[in-house]
């Protein structure tokens, strides 16, 4: 296929761009929770388990776009 | 979505019996036999095998009750366990050397159809969980800080077990794509590396979808 140079760079700004929000997210709610198991350390259970389910969260948009490139790759 | 599965099996010309099929049905029959297992040697004083189960339900009745507190857990803990129960144990069969590199044997959660099929079972059991709890309140809900916000919560409660579905699908399959590729570029170690990430990922998604199921029960269910 003629459009398959095309396809290539759509898959991989699809991950590239996908990724940037969710890892800058990502940075900040670790730095938090870090500062909040600093200050009470007694609360790290808890903390922990949020932390893990909230970053989860965010992880899914990245794999969004790791579908969507997938995707497109299977087109080429 | 474009996804194709190579059919092995046709029953009765019409079921189309693919790899990930074979899969659920060797996890089905594990998950059949530790049930039998323990449920016939069942005792006063648990011995190791039963020790060890206990704990494990003991921890998954913590884990619904801390969100949905402990009568309503309680209510409806078979439906979620299970569900946490078959999602762990078919996102962990993608580790077993083998699984997904031949066409017979497939991690069933590394399909679409299979997550969006728990989706729709996700779906369903909402509604009918709502409606059981009280009329009233579940149609309500869809109107309830304004009227307008109608189209909006209808989209939403589509969106849900859709976004469950995609996040469950996406996470397995690109696991097991990115372990595939790493096996092409070096055969021995290399794979090591993501798998011992996905011992963690594998884990979290079944506890993930398992949350945000029991936290959307806990909305249609509020009092």
């Amino acid at each position: 296929m003629e459009n398959s140079g095309i396809i290539a760079i759509a898959a991989a700004m699809a991950i590239a761009i996908s990724t940037l929000g969710p890892s800058i997210a990502q940075g900040l709610t670790a730095k938090s929770a870090m500062e909040s198991i600093a200050r009470q350390p007694d609360a790290a259970k808890d903390i922990r388990s949020t932390l893990i389910i909230s970053l989860a969260l965010m992880e899914a948009l990245t794999i969004y776009g790791l579908l969507i490139g997938f995707m497109l790759i299977s087109k080429i | 979505m474009g996804e194709k599965s190579k059919v092995i099996i046709e029953l009765f010309g019409f079921l189309d019996v693919t790899g990930e099929v074979i899969g659920m049905w060797i996890i089905l029959g594990i998950i059949t036999l530790i049930s039998l297992i323990v449920r016939l040697t069942l005792k006063e004083k648990p011995g190791k095998f039963q020790n060890i189960i206990e704990t494990g339900i003991e921890y998954l009745d913590n884990f619904f009750g801390d969100t949905l507190g402990k009568k309503k857990s309680r209510k409806y803990f078979t439906f979620l366990a299970t569900l946490f129960i078959f999602i762990i144990f078919s996102n962990y069969s993608g580790l077993f050397p083998g699984m997904g590199m031949t066409e017979f044997v497939k991690a069933p959660t590394s399909s679409l159809s299979v997550t969006a099929g728990l989706g729709i079972v996700t779906f369903v059991f909402l509604q009918i969980a709502g409606l059981r709890h009280s009329v009233k309140h579940y149609f309500k809900r869809f109107v309830s800080p304004m009227f307008f916000m109608l189209p909006l919560l209808l989209l939403d409660e589509i969106i849900k077990p859709a976004s469950l579905a995609l996040r469950l699908y996406g996470n397995i399959f690109g696991e097991e794509t990115v372990t595939e590729e790493l096996y092409h570029i070096l055969p021995i170690g290399a794979p090591a590396v993501m798998m011992i990430l996905s011992l963690l990922f594998c884990a979290l998604q079944a506890v993930v979808f398992t949350m945000l199921v029991s936290i959307y029960l806990d909305e249609v269910t509020e009092e």
